[in-house]
């Protein structure tokens, strides 16, 4: 029944926008306040979860499942797509998109979220591998909106990349199957993920190993980890902001989401640290690749976009780093749902104001516009870490659960990473400063999109704080109980 | 092994080879009728070798998948292809950024590499089709160099479907299938990735007034 509730509303929405044309603006109001269904269902589950209750399972074959690793998604994914409904244009704000243009966008959007939505409540690994490919599939329609010839190309590389990427994924899919398949024979729930982790200790290491790199480099394309990121800041920059936003924070998030589950299945059955090494190496490139494209970064959407290989990079040491380092990857990935949520749909309010993304032209937002600059700087500085923001929590448990490490060159890494991390800041905190202050070109025209955007916004801002100032009983015990599914 | 399966293991190796070819084939033909003439013979290659595991392996489902692969990848995508390059013109593969003689060598160097990389394979499986795997992965690899190396986003779309062929080849070879309702998803991922694939190529010729995706290098920093 929960999951009816969490999976129906933004198929309803998609219907609601398909039928109604031309757009309506309530149509944007009543998705938005249905997406609130979802988010319901989606805590419930998390409730549910953290009591540490039996996962409830649905439909035949037992299709869909919530744990607790699948309850956290379900609220992060159902969250970020709450927020951004209610900042999507067309909804109580003017905007320069045409009428066809935003039925389009709502059709497109709940659609996406659907599939999102679908691909953690799925049981089976290879379900979740068709939800997330149909991710790719709407969002690549959904980024040349406006058609312009930066959009389209965008979103060309973005669906040639991914395609790829996830087919490779698939092909790890049925490598992890064809063990399985040796071992037991053939059996239609064997791809379920219990059924697979049940398994799992006795398939063959070698064949596991193989399996995950394909898995690994397939989702990795997905969640945009170093050296496959490069469709990230073309796709994030082009794309209409509050898609941005959603594909930043929830999408990124699922596909990290499915290369954990994978990564339990492969500890089982390899019972070594491959799976740590490959995710804290591959870490490292991303953060050391995020650290100097921020530095030379021009464009404060693409800027952002290299904030996301950055943060890529933290999450995959967290996982990398036994059961302290998911606990702190997972606190992490939760404030980094909230942080992007937000940041991508200012800078598309921004470059509304402005008429550019470019950071030398968004000068003195604070004087423009002081409500979305100061938002804007609050995000980043939650971004990069600092305190009160939920942020510097996280990082300080990871990096603590990285120094906790006996290996030495575990240790050394994470003083690179550290050392990555201040390259970074610099280059944030300079680019912040340059567009906060200074005098605004003359065209620019002060004032605010919609002062009653600010609420939504604000909320996201104060989720931050509060997640650096405690850790909520609730959120801890699911977080625990995660961490006893993932690292046994 | 009786004799059954020894017939089965030849037909089956005879059949990844000739899905292979047709990948390779790619590689030395220029003109985009060529490749999808390539690419509807690889797919129709590839549901004999789906009806093939079907027969030996005693699994009605793989009749269905193959009849759906001959409806979807040797009728209808080829279809919509040919309606696509006479639309949007542009009927030859510019030079590619890598020439016929390298690229058979690179192909020629993929498939030992595919060998080398499923070798841990070889002992576990006991499946008569054990030996098409290192073909498969080798498709796998083809289609991404194909991907890579070519120029015209029409090709580049072959060499995606090319690609996904190899998946699908893979796991008829490795584990007689998946299970008929993942097929399915699969399918139905894989027609809608290729219809919106085709509408950014009909957006790209729109906006760009080409398909040299030589052209898509705006975006940088």
């Amino acid at each position: 029944m929960k999951f009816l509730l969490l999976l129906l509303p933004p198929l309803i929405s998609a219907l609601v926008a398909y039928v109604v044309r031309p757009y309506r603006a309530v149509v944007g109001w009543l998705n938005a306040l249905l997406s609130l269904l979802s988010l319901g269902a989606a805590l419930a589950f998390a409730g549910h979860a953290a009591r540490g209750a039996e996962a409830p399972v649905f439909g035949p074959g037992e299709l869909l499942r919530a744990d607790g690793l699948s309850a956290l998604l379900m609220v992060c994914v159902a969250a970020a797509s709450t927020l951004t409904l209610f900042l999507s244009p067309g909804v109580g704000t003017e905007t320069d998109y045409a009428q066809t243009q935003l039925r389009r966008y709502q059709l497109l959007i709940n659609l996406f979220i659907f599939s999102m939505l679908s691909a953690v409540s799925a049981n089976n690994v290879a379900i979740m591998w068709v939800a997330l490919e149909a991710t790719t599939i709407f969002s690549a329609l959904l980024i040349p909106l406006t058609r312009d010839k930066s959009s389209v190309e965008a979103s060309w590389k973005y669906i040639l990349i991914g395609s790829v990427g996830i087919a490779l994924a698939f092909a790890g899919t049925v490598l992890g199957y064809f063990d399985f398949v040796a071992l037991t024979g053939r059996a239609e729930n064997a791809l379920n993920w219990p059924v697979l982790l049940r398994n799992a200790p006795a398939m063959h290491p070698e064949v596991m190993k193989l399996a995950f790199v394909f898995l690994l480099v397939g989702y990795g394309t997905k969640a945009g980890i170093a050296p496959m990121h490069t469709w990230k800041p073309d796709a994030y920059g082009e794309a209409p902001p509050a898609l941005a936003a959603l594909m930043s924070s929830a999408l990124f998030a699922v596909a990290m989401y499915a290369i954990l589950r994978w990564k339990v299945v492969a500890d089982a059955a390899i019972k070594d640290h491959y799976a740590d090494n490959l995710l804290l190496t591959l870490g490292l490139l991303s953060l050391a690749i995020a650290a100097f494209s921020v530095a030379q970064s021009r464009n404060y959407k693409r800027m952002l976009a290299y904030s996301s290989v950055e943060h890529t990079g933290l999450i995959c040491f967290g996982l990398g780093l036994g059961a302290a380092g998911v606990f702190a990857a997972l606190l992490h990935l939760v404030n980094h749902t909230a942080a992007k949520s937000l940041m991508f749909v200012l800078a598309g309010d921004i470059e509304r104001k402005y008429g550019s993304s470019a950071i030398k032209q968004a000068r003195g937002l604070l004087t423009v516009a002081p409500w979305t600059g100061g938002l804007f700087a609050a995000g980043l500085l939650a971004l990069v870490g600092l305190p009160p923001f939920g942020m510097f929590i996280s990082e300080f448990a990871l990096f603590r659960a990285g120094f906790a490490q006996h290996h030495l060159w575990v240790r050394g890494l994470m003083a690179a990473a550290l050392l990555l991390l201040l390259v970074a800041f610099v280059s944030f905190i300079t680019r912040l400063n340059r567009m906060l202050y200074g005098e605004a070109p003359a065209e620019v025209v002060a004032g605010e999109t919609a002062s009653w955007r600010v609420a939504p916004m604000l909320f996201g801002i104060l989720a931050l704080v509060a997640l650096g100032l405690t850790l909520p009983a609730p959120l801890k015990n699911l977080l625990d109980q995660i961490v006893r599914i993932v690292s046994r | 092994m009786n004799s059954n399966d020894a017939i089965f293991a030849q037909l089956a190796t005879l059949g990844s080879s000739l899905v292979l070819l047709f990948g390779i084939a790619l590689l030395w033909r220029r003109s985009l009728v060529a490749y999808v003439r390539a690419f509807r013979w690889q797919s129709l290659a590839l549901a004999l070798v789906f009806a093939l595991i079907g027969y030996f392996g005693h699994n009605r489902e793989l009749y269905i998948v193959a009849v759906i692969l001959v409806v979807l990848k040797v009728i209808i995508i080829p279809g919509y292809l040919s309606r696509l390059y006479e639309r949007v013109g542009g009927k030859r593969e510019a030079q590619p950024y890598v020439n016929v003689a390298t690229s058979l060598i690179i192909a020629g160097l993929l498939v030992s590499l595919s060998y080398s990389i499923t070798r841990p394979l070889a002992p576990v499986s006991k499946l008569p089709t054990r030996n098409g795997i290192p073909l498969a992965v080798g498709l796998i690899l083809v289609g991404v160099f194909v991907i890579i190396s070519r120029r015209k986003a029409l090709s580049q779309i072959v060499g995606f479907l090319v690609l996904e062929n190899g998946i699908a080849l893979l796991a008829a070879l490795g584990t007689y299938g998946i299970p008929l309702i993942v097929e399915l998803g699969v399918f139905l991922d894989a027609l809608m990735g290729f219809l919106v694939m085709q509408i950014l190529v009909y957006q790209i010729k729109d906006t760009f007034e080409s398909i040299d995706v030589e052209q898509l290098s705006r975006l940088r920093h």
